[in-house]
């Protein structure tokens, strides 16, 4: 699978940095099961980390810091406690990303005409805006702005932007300054999966979304 | 799952460098710091030899290098130190998934520090947090090929930034912090934090990109 769209370089160095927010590092972690050209980017953007790392001025460790940790060494097992095996994550039948295994998948809720949407809970992460979107052929994509940079996997199916069209294995970051209108593309829904920066916004992202058809 | 290579012979280059080291420590000159192959050597002994002498090096040079990254981060003397220990124990527990063809051990050794503080900010957020520990994914070998010269590549072209420029990707590296926080700390305007970050990294690109 290789992608047309691609995450940002700046965005890709916040993942490597471990700085990404919960839901967004998600959403970068589904596209790079299928972007080796992302990949290769992560892991120069960690060897950045290394260097950074190797040129650091040494503090001092308390003297008995190393003994600490040699004794920590010897009450541990020589096995360490063997993975447990996740379910791959899915809703209704359909496979999600890998990325998404041990997330909470809710039940797909309607949101409009052709729009189903189920938030996706993050269990390291309780606040993470991740939500997941089924989107039938020919309907646009519920109407949102949004308050930071939006982030959205195309888990399958397409749809077309002004910025061209997005397939299963695609990247969309949209900063909040960016307004478009994405159209499913006929034949088939598409699936998608979002994550909107910042804690506090999901409410009125959600809240936008809902607004039109619930009244609330 | 990725094994480490049996790359440890009969001669451990490490110890007898460690050696050399130890002896000049008592003149006026600091030690030089051990070369990046020595340090593959020690780690890929702890790993088939569960080496503590091995260990004890990398411990001494890394140790204190990642309290000065944590504490970077804003985090206190303390709990830079635990984090430290964190780091280290896992650095013992894993090294047999290190693997030289695929990263230096300064780059492995960052990604561990990096798991480990997310780790932390986690259980700040939520104490049953289950630890987060990425599984190993074997490179293709595309990917491998890429990487051969990766951290000398990376490193020369860090190198080419200004300080200015260095100094704000660093900042990225430390925290959470977002570009805002940053521009309160450096006392400028968050537009040019924003521009500082873009020309730091379209300059690095660039470089790279010379270097391939």
């Amino acid at each position: 699978m290789s992608s047309n769209h691609h995450a940002k370089d700046e965005t890709l160095m916040r993942f490597a940095a471990g700085t990404l927010a919960a839901g967004p590092a998600l959403v970068i972690e589904a596209h790079l099961a299928g972007c080796s050209t992302c990949r290769a980017r992560v892991f120069e953007y960690e060897a950045v980390g290394g260097s950074i790392l190797e040129d650091m001025e040494p503090t001092q460790l308390s003297e008995t810091a190393l003994a600490v940790t040699l004794a920590m060494i010897d009450q541990e097992d020589d096995q360490p406690a063997p993975r447990q095996p996740q379910k791959p994550a899915e809703i209704d039948g359909v496979r999600l990303p890998d990325a998404l295994r041990g997330c909470d998948i809710g039940r797909w809720r309607w949101a409009g005409p052709g729009v189903r949407m189920s938030r996706v809970g993050v269990p390291h992460d309780p606040e993470a805006n991740l939500i997941l979107l089924k989107v039938g052929p020919g309907r646009a994509l519920p109407d949102h702005g949004h308050v930071g940079t939006e982030f959205t996997y195309i888990v399958s199916g397409s749809y077309t932007d002004k910025f061209g069209q997005f397939r299963s294995g695609d990247l969309a970051e949209m900063d909040e300054d960016i307004e478009h209108q994405p159209i499913v593309d006929q034949g088939v829904e598409c699936i998608c999966l979002a994550a909107m920066e910042g804690r506090m916004r999901f409410n009125s992202f959600i809240g936008r979304v809902l607004q039109p058809i619930f009244g609330i | 799952m990725h094994e480490a290579h049996n790359h440890i012979g009969a001669k451990p280059g490490w110890s007898v460098s460690t050696r050399r080291r130890l002896s000049v420590v008592n003149s006026e000159e600091t030690p030089p710091a051990p070369a990046a192959a020595e340090f593959v050597e020690m780690l890929l002994a702890v790993a088939t030899n569960k080496d503590r002498q091995a260990f004890a090096a990398l411990f001494r040079h890394f140790g204190p290098r990642l309290k000065t990254f944590f504490m970077r981060g804003a985090m206190s003397a303390g709990l830079a130190e635990d984090l430290v220990q964190e780091t280290m124990l896992t650095v013992w527990r894993k090294a047999s998934y290190f693997d030289p063809d695929r990263a230096g051990v300064a780059t492995w050794i960052f990604t561990i520090a990096r798991n480990r503080r997310i780790d932390h900010l986690r259980r700040q957020r939520d104490p049953s947090s289950l630890p987060f520990d990425p599984p190993e994914v074997p490179p293709s070998q595309e990917e491998i090929f890429v990487v051969a010269e990766r951290d000398t590549r990376i490193r020369n072209a860090l190198a080419g930034l200004s300080e200015e420029q260095q100094a704000i990707l660093r900042m990225a590296y430390f925290s959470e912090k977002s570009q805002s926080e940053i521009a309160e700390e450096l006392g400028i305007p968050l537009g040019t934090v924003k521009s500082r970050t873009r020309l730091a990294m379209n300059r690095l690109r660039t470089l790279l990109e010379d270097e391939t």
